[in-house]
């Protein structure tokens, strides 16, 4: 156990190490942005008085590094500034968009699981036949097609070719919950299948070397079903590939859904990131950035600890 | 894999033998898969089109007005027209030899520096190789469209910081799997042996432990030029890319979806011929892998 500890620790300060250099460089490359906040609040024929004073409200005249300091304390503390554009707290402007993203995202993660976990289990127990065959080819193709691709092809063909779904995702317009997950569906199939492409083939290939395995084959002879084998004796040690699979999908989905959000005008934190950038919205930008940095780097910390508790040589020593 | 370099002369080549067997060319290329083939011919098109395509396109990809705004294919217009009657086969040609070009110098620089400081880091090993490896894992978790976007929306878009900027992201990764590459060798006995030879550590890398990983750089070449075709087409799609009237595919994705309604030949062009160029790219890699026996590991990126 205490080996386990200290590798979580281990990896945790990693992690914290990451997100603060993550952080630094997220503020340095604001800092870069054209022009001077000020003039950019009041407009290019300000006053060079009335700039002076903004300046000093916003404390611009500060070094570097105690702005920065001070950024990342009221970040932790919650205190996010207040948006240029809005001139509102950013965490009024953020978290409603952080919302309707999480929504999306959890709206494509309840279609992944089910679906990447059936096909997984289908294309390697009948990895034999046609039809998975041209599954696998399928899904070889859906790792590789560009998801904003297969986001402008579905938007043509079940939007605009069939009118079946609205071509834009505004969720604030949803009436209830079937109508939600109606107006949702497209950008949300978009993320899933980019999804589960990478996760049916890591589980094929891992659950064929399982199925191949000599223990399966003893369940086998011994006479158990078909599918209590597959379902009671392999499933079981495929998973954790497709756990660490799925975690790493998770850091996918922040690039991800900054794409999909733009194809379908969803109003969504990736959305707001595209903006605030165009509109050199400098708080909101910084704030952004940083939720995605935290996720990405806490998927990535998850997937590198689910890879560390597979592996038996590790367990051992855990023990 | 299997040439000790350190045994045979110095002068080892750097990259691998080619895959040509004995029989001959004709000999293998009958043995690879229909599919390989195919693969192999789509990208030689999309390599020819890129090349030439500028001499025979009918139309220049920014002259206004060739037809109709919005018409739809026909022969004058293979791929129809857009908001600005310019004539979207054209554009699709003329902006290949960009698309491809990009991709080509991102994957180049990139695996270039990954695979240097990669392998330069295997050789030292000890306590250099432990920090770099730790300060790569530290790297590859910074999300790379999230910085890029940034980056790029503070300094503005050009070619060379979108190229340097994406290599430098996938340099990383590449260093990685190079790195885990390199330090398998790097134990074996000739490598050892040059080292009592006294040999600089540069040659090591190069000429001993570089021939040995040649195979993994190769398919890190190849696997990178499909990744910087879906990035970078990213990036130009969310308008991070070459201004208008560039005929960049991402670019023309981003400008025809206003009107896909109407018109939806102006995005369905680019992105089918962006798509076909990646997945044709990641099945050859696939292929190549194999051939030069390894095995891709296909995370999700971005």
């Amino acid at each position: 156990m205490r080996y386990a500890l200290r590798l979580v620790v281990s990896r945790l300060g990693l992690a914290v190490i990451t997100l603060l250099a993550v952080s630094l460089v997220i503020f340095w490359t604001v800092e870069l942005l054209p022009g001077d906040p000020a003039t950019r609040i009041l407009g290019q024929d300000a006053t060079p008085e009335r700039v002076k004073v903004l300046r000093e409200e916003l404390n611009l005249d500060e070094p570097a590094l105690e702005r920065y300091t001070d950024w990342l304390g009221g970040m932790i503390r919650g205190d996010w500034g207040d948006s240029i554009v809005a001139e509102r707290p950013v965490t009024d402007y953020v978290l409603p968009r952080l919302e309707n993203t999480l929504i999306l995202a959890a709206y494509a993660l309840a279609l992944y699981i089910p679906l990447s976990l059936t096909l997984g289990i289908v294309t390697a127990v009948f990895r034999e036949s046609r039809f998975t065959v041209w599954l696998s080819a399928a899904v070889l193709v859906g790792t590789a097609v560009p998801e904003f691709v297969v986001g402008i092809l579905l938007l043509l063909t079940f939007a605009v070719t069939l009118p079946w779904f609205p071509p834009l995702a505004d969720i604030d317009q949803a009436q209830s919950l079937p109508d939600l997950l109606h107006m949702l569906f497209l950008p949300a199939v978009t993320l899933t299948l980019a999804m589960t492409a990478y996760a049916v083939r890591m589980m094929q290939s891992s659950l064929v070397s399982v199925l191949e395995s000599d223990y399966v084959r003893m369940a086998t002879l011994k006479g158990l079903s078909r599918r209590r084998v597959i379902l009671r004796h392999a499933l079981p040690n495929a998973l954790g590939p497709a756990l660490r699979v799925t975690v790493l999908n998770i850091a996918w989905l922040i690039g991800g859904v900054v794409l999909v959000e733009v194809i379908f005008t969803f109003p969504g934190i990736g959305q707001l990131l595209i903006d605030s950038i165009r509109n050199l919205d400098t708080p909101v930008i910084e704030a952004i950035a940083l939720i995605f940095a935290a996720v990405y780097i806490l998927a990535n910390l998850g997937a590198d600890l689910v890879a560390a508790g597979l592996n038996p040589r590790l367990r051992a020593r855990a023990r | 894999m299997s040439v000790a370099a350190g045994s045979g002369p110095v002068d080892a080549p750097l990259l691998p033998e080619p895959v040509t067997r004995p029989k001959g060319v004709l000999a293998f290329v009958r043995r690879q898969p229909l599919t390989f083939l195919v693969v192999s011919a789509i990208l030689a098109i999309y390599v020819l089109v890129a090349v030439t395509g500028p001499w025979w396109a009918p139309y220049p990809p920014d002259e206004l007005l060739t037809g109709d705004p919005f018409a739809p294919p026909s022969w004058d217009h293979l791929l129809g027209t857009d908001n600005f009657g310019r004539d979207v086969f054209s554009r699709l040609v003329h902006g290949e030899r960009l698309v491809l070009g990009l991709a080509l110098a991102t994957a180049g620089l990139s695996v270039i520096v990954g695979s240097a400081v990669g392998l330069l880091s295997a050789c030292l090993r000890g306590w250099p190789d432990e920090l770099l490896g730790r300060v790569l894992e530290i790297l590859i978790s910074i999300p790379p469209l999230i910085i890029a976007l940034l980056v790029l929306g503070s300094l503005g878009s050009s070619y060379l910081l979108t190229v340097s900027l994406v290599a430098l992201f996938f340099a990383i990764r590449v260093a990685t799997v190079i790195r885990a590459a390199a330090l398998d060798v790097v134990v074996e006995d000739f490598v050892t042996l040059a080292k009592l030879r006294g040999e600089p550590i540069w040659s090591i890398a190069g000429r001993e432990i570089l021939p040995n990983v040649s195979s993994a750089v190769l398919v890190e070449f190849s696997l990178r030029t499909g990744y910087a075709v879906l990035f970078i087409g990213g990036l130009s799609f969310l308008g991070f890319g070459p201004a208008p009237p560039t005929p960049d595919w991402g670019l023309m994705i981003n400008e025809g979806r206003t009107y896909i309604s109407t018109a939806p030949w102006p995005v369905l062009g680019p992105a089918l011929a962006l798509a076909g160029l990646v997945v044709a790219l990641s099945l050859f890699t696939e292929r190549i892998s194999e051939v030069l026996g390894l095995s891709v590991q296909r995370a999700p990126s971005q």
